[in-house]
């Protein structure tokens, strides 16, 4: 509670600013499908957002969109200073503070856990120390260093018997928890989740949210694209109700989920709640 | 003659007179050294053309370099390997300038041939990996390049380490052509051998075993490396 005030404070730093973002698909050779439709939205430093939505309505594309998996076909996304929208922009430096989690995953599957998260730190470290070429004393001190990180998330997970094991021989859980301290150890600015337990059986959701939950609590930015109407009411400052491409709603959840303004919100909670 | 001393007479060459030692250190040598030159340029370059292939194509670069690697794999796959062979060798690298002898020449246009065949059978395996795995990569900061090469190519190999084995097998056997630049390999040596006498029946007999057994020793080094790749699957 101490600091609520720093909290507060916190929350008001604009860490992402979207304006008019855009996306459309080429469909045919004249049809393009249009599936963000002019989004503007501000991630606060510290700030959950949850993001819900009926299926089609770009829920996934516009959180895909925010590290350019998907390239935005117009609007701008303002991130550190630099617009990522711009092609010019290079986008792997931005991607570097960006951690994302897939509905599938994504481990490595030619790499062991361990490996899995060491690849990405030691590779972008050593490039920084200057790739090939940098010393050998320092590329050993990347590496240790690497492995040490990796081994402490592992062992908040309770997964360090798991380090040297390759992605195939995990449950469902134990695989999305490693993707998530994956894209830990670049220690990210902001997380993107996107749908992170819909693959999942439902007796390993609850370990999966747990640990969201504790970055949650730990301050982390995200932003969630989920179907798990309690854990959004729970856990975010902000719920963005998604409907046609567009932000039809953005309020509180205590406010969305009890009182929402709109007939279609009204009409999707109805039917997921 | 009958086969009897048809094979004596070979043997009495082959073995008494030390014609196995050429076999060995020219012949077979250069069969295998062609071959596997042949196959490691063969798998760098056409992995580094399979990847141009699957590169995203909205910038001009990309779409420039995809169009050469198109004229590359439609020529090499369009001509017979012994016509590149003699095009390089009594052509190109005369007109050049440059001479870099028989043996090299092959290696060269066996490399470059198996380059287009490679590319092929890598742009497969690459599209049989998961595309989830290259935006994982993506999405940690990794660069296209990387990605690929430490994640999805190691995994593209392991699915096509079959069809590569076929076209290693396949490029061993091609090397039977290379006499047309001069090039010593297991065919020439024991059409020297035959040559001796006149009598080709036991040498080309003993040829044929040879190949046989290279192949079958090929195809066993491929289980094992298709074993131990896939050491990172559930049993």
């Amino acid at each position: 509670m101490s600091n609520q005030n720093e909290m507060n404070k916190e929350l008001t730093e604009e860490l992402i600013v979207i304006k008019g973002l855009s996306k459309s698909f080429p469909i045919g050779k004249k049809k393009t499908l249009n599936v963000l439709n002019s989004i503007d939205a501000v991630i606060h430093r510290g700030e959950k957002i949850a993001v819900i939505g009926p299926s089609g309505s770009g829920k996934s594309t516009f959180l895909r969109c925010l590290n350019c998996m998907e390239d935005p076909t117009g609007g701008s996304i303002i991130f550190n200073g630099e617009d990522l929208a711009d092609p010019k922009v290079d986008i792997n430096k931005h991607r570097e503070h960006i951690g994302m989690v897939f509905q599938q995953f994504n481990l490595f599957n030619n790499k062991t856990v361990l490996q899995n998260i060491m690849l990405a730190p030691i590779y972008l470290k050593t490039k920084k120390a200057g790739g090939l070429f940098a010393k050998r004393a320092v590329k050993k001190q990347i590496r240790e260093e690497a492995k040490e990180k990796a081994m402490q998330l592992l062992r908040r997970i309770g997964l360090e018997d798991k380090a040297n094991a390759y992605p195939s021989t995990l449950s469902g859980g134990q695989k999305q928890r490693i993707a998530i301290i994956r894209a830990l150890a670049m220690e990210p600015e902001v997380m993107l989740f996107d749908e992170p337990t819909s693959a999942l059986d439902p007796e390993m959701v609850g370990e999966v949210l747990d640990l969201i939950r504790q970055l949650a609590n730990e301050g982390m930015t995200m932003v969630i694209v989920t179907h798990e109407m309690g854990f959004a009411r729970e856990v975010a400052d902000r719920v963005l109700f998604m409907d046609g491409g567009i932000i039809a709603e953005d309020a509180p959840p205590h406010e969305l989920f009890s009182n929402p303004k709109l007939p279609r919100t009204q009409e999707f909670l109805s039917k997921v709640l | 003659m009958n086969f009897l001393d048809e094979w004596s007479a070979f043997w009495r060459l082959f073995y008494t007179n030390g014609g196995y030692k050429r076999v060995f250190s020219e012949g077979l040598k250069n069969t295998l050294t062609i071959a596997i030159l042949g196959l490691v340029i063969g798998i760098l370059i056409g992995t580094l053309i399979a990847a141009i292939k699957v590169m995203p194509k909205y910038k001009t670069l990309p779409k420039i370099l995809n169009g050469v690697c198109n004229v590359y794999v439609g020529f090499f796959r369009g001509t017979p390997i012994v016509v590149q062979l003699l095009l390089a060798y009594y052509v190109l690298f005369p007109l050049m300038g440059v001479s870099i002898g028989s043996l090299r020449t092959c290696i060269l246009i066996f490399g470059l041939n198996s380059a287009a065949y490679v590319s092929e059978i890598m742009r497969a395996g690459i599209q049989s990996v998961d595309s989830g795995q290259m935006e994982a990569g993506r999405a940690l900061g990794l660069g296209f390049t990387p990605t690929m090469m430490k994640i999805v190519v190691p995994q593209a190999i392991k699915n096509i380490l079959p069809t590569l084995g076929n076209e290693f097998i396949a490029l061993i056997k091609d090397t039977s052509v290379v006499s047309f630049v001069a090039a010593v390999d297991l065919y020439k040596v024991f059409t020297e051998i035959g040559n001796a006498n006149y009598e080709y029946l036991a040498p080309y007999l003993m040829m044929a075993l040879i190949y046989i057994v290279l192949i079958m020793m090929v195809t066993l080094l491929f289980k094992l490396l298709e074993k131990r790749l896939h050491r990172d699957d559930r049993a």
